[in-house]
């Protein structure tokens, strides 16, 4: 008994492991940086998103900052709300241009009437 | 079969005997001497090299018993009892043996007394480590068939502590309780007085759910400003009722609560913090407005699936089950729970560290099946992963395989029923399994489910070897 469970301590320790190395997802650091959407967003004023390269992502429009959270997986970004809402961004262009799904759902492609398309803003822009 | 130590053959002539009436044979490594249950023709003596000896069942289970070396001998059980041989013996090594027909074995023993109360002695030694280890044995497949109550227990209370603590220092970690506001929070409107106010246009009708429940079905005209991103898509909300004439201090009724109305005492609640003063959900039942609103959308419009790669794949093995279980020296294999036991183990770990990390996400899948209370959500959320990560652990490693078979099984059926009853109501979900998002709920995912449940069933009733940790905390006293 004390063998065994002293092998599932070992393991489950080993799966905590891989859960914090898997939760992390892919690197991040080719989409890291700051982006602006291409189009007014609601008719009024352009969306800046930023990328950092630790998970945390701020979300500013008209001057307020909303917090997300984000990984990337299967080449795409995973952006999280805080009340468990998912953004689902596709990158095109080597990661220049972000196609953000607001819908909450995986689409095959960006609803276009619910699509924020964003585009790299380099340092000094 | 006990190690033999070599019978007194030395220092009279009873060795002369032997070799005299035996023959030398060579048995050249990996070669079968005598077979279980033929008839026996021969005894031998080792001279040199080394034999195994083991027993197998008629399904193809072996039990190495010894191994013996120069000195040993072997094959006198069946002569003196003249039953079938009761053990096969094959050489390890090159072995050169003396073997000695049945009737000169006689003759031997009718004229060794020594040799021959050597012989009886070693089988009465044999008689009573036999029932010494049938005795453990059936200890053993008691503990094995025994539940005890701790063991779940175990299962469960350790899923529970390791989900708080590890919610305590989760980066996205969840109240543990969900509430609302509850109702006394914002205002109410009856059914009849919210279609006056629509018929009249005089109201801004706006849905709470997640936008694939509003594509499939909403109020006609109605604006949808999901509760999980509304400081993202407030400002389009704004935008949106600003262009249907909806102004600050005109009604706003937010509807589209489930059972537990999540979503719409929310968003009226955060309405109010915005300013809209007049933000209000619909009284009674949550439900009625489908039956009294003219509504628009697109009926049986489902989640797209999103390809899950490699866990999606193994979450077809299962439906091998289903062939499986026709073969009936497989049904009952012990081999097959092995199978079953690290198929279902690596699965729902799977499923668990999908889920782990961010149970806010899963928090909204299980409020998308509408059959957990509010309170029961978060709690819910954090714990379920947990107990499929515990009990995939205790199945793959061999701990505590009933217990954990019956977890397992115990949460496919739950899976079964949500998945049953979303398909029943056609709800736009995604099934929350493995994946975060594009796993679509639909009969395949029920059959898979199912096959799981039979294994999980497999496991629980005939799985005994592979296993670190077979017996159970015995609490009671057993009589054996």
């Amino acid at each position: 008994m004390k063998k065994s469970l002293l092998l599932f301590g070992a393991v489950f320790i080993l799966a905590v492991a891989c859960l914090g190395l898997g939760g992390c997802g892919e690197s991040r650091s080719a989409y890291a940086g700051n982006y602006q959407s291409m189009e007014p967003f609601a008719g009024k004023g352009h969306v800046d998103l930023e990328l950092k390269e630790n998970g945390e992502a701020s979300w500013t429009h008209l001057g307020k900052t909303l917090k997300l959270k984000w990984r990337v997986a299967e080449g795409k970004i995973w952006l999280y709300t805080k009340e468990g809402g998912l953004l689902i961004v596709t990158p095109s262009e080597g990661g220049k241009i972000l196609s953000a799904d607001t819908t909450g759902e995986w689409h095959p492609g960006c609803p276009p009437e619910q699509c924020v398309l964003f585009k790299r803003v380099e340092a000094g822009e | 079969m006990e190690p033999k130590q070599p019978p007194p053959m030395g220092g009279d002539n009873s060795e002369l005997q032997v070799f005299e009436l035996g023959k030398e044979i060579r048995v050249p490594s990996g070669a079968r001497i005598v077979s279980q249950g033929e008839a026996p023709q021969a005894f031998y003596v080792i001279k040199s090299g080394l034999v195994k000896v083991f027993r197998e069942t008629a399904d193809g289970i072996r039990t190495d018993l010894t191994d013996l070396g120069p000195g040993s001998y072997f094959g006198e059980v069946a002569l003196v009892t003249g039953q079938p041989r009761t053990a096969s013996v094959e050489a390890v090594a090159e072995t050169f043996l003396i073997e000695i027909a049945k009737d000169d074995f006689d003759q031997v023993l009718d004229q060794n007394p020594q040799l021959a109360r050597h012989i009886i002695k070693q089988l009465a030694s044999w008689l009573v480590t036999g029932d010494r280890r049938l005795e453990s044995e059936v200890v053993h497949q008691v503990k094995l068939r025994q539940i005890s109550w701790f063991d779940y227990l175990l299962m469960v209370g350790l899923s529970i502590v390791f989900a708080l603590v590890f919610n305590l220092y989760n980066d996205n970690q969840i109240p543990l309780f969900y509430h609302p506001g509850g109702k006394d929070a914002v205002g109410e409107i009856s059914l009849s007085q919210a279609l006056d106010l629509y018929r009249k246009n005089e109201a801004v009708f706006v849905d709470a759910r997640k936008d694939s429940f509003f594509k499939q079905r909403h109020i006609k005209d109605s604006l949808s400003l999901p509760v999980i991103f509304f400081d993202l898509m407030y400002p389009m909300f704004e935008f949106m009722a600003a262009q249907k004439g909806g102004a600050k201090d005109k009604p706003v009724i937010a509807y589209g609560g489930g059972p537990s109305r999540r979503f719409d005492l929310e968003l009226a609640g955060l309405l109010n913090k915005k300013g809209y003063e007049k933000a209000m959900v619909l009284s009674g039942d949550y439900q009625a407005w489908q039956n009294a609103f003219p509504l628009e959308g697109q009926e049986g419009k489902k989640p797209a699936a999103l390809p899950l790669g490699f866990a999606g794949a193994i979450e077809w093995v299962p439906l091998s089950i289903f062939v499986l279980l026709l073969i009936p020296p497989i049904r009952r294999s012990p081999y097959l729970s092995v199978f079953c036991r690290v198929l279902l183990g690596w699965i729902f770990i799977q499923f668990a560290l999908s889920k782990i990390m961010r149970p806010a996400v899963f928090a909204l899948n299980v409020v998308d099946y509408g059959m957990m209370p509010a309170w029961g959500v978060n709690l819910w959320s954090l714990a379920l992963p947990w107990a499929e990560l515990v009990a995939g652990l205790f199945l793959i490693l061999g701990i505590r395989t009933r217990a954990a078979a019956t977890l397992i099984g115990a949460m496919n059926i739950l899976f079964i029923v949500g998945l049953v009853n979303a398909i029943h109501h056609d709800l736009p979900i995604n099934c929350g399994c493995v994946g975060e998002a594009g796993e679509p709920v639909n009969w395949w995912k029920v059959t898979k489910n199912a096959g799981m449940l039979l294994m999980a069933i497999q496991v629980f009733l005939y799985d005994r070897i592979f296993v670190l940790d077979r017996g159970g905390f015995i609490w009671r006293e057993r009589k054996i």
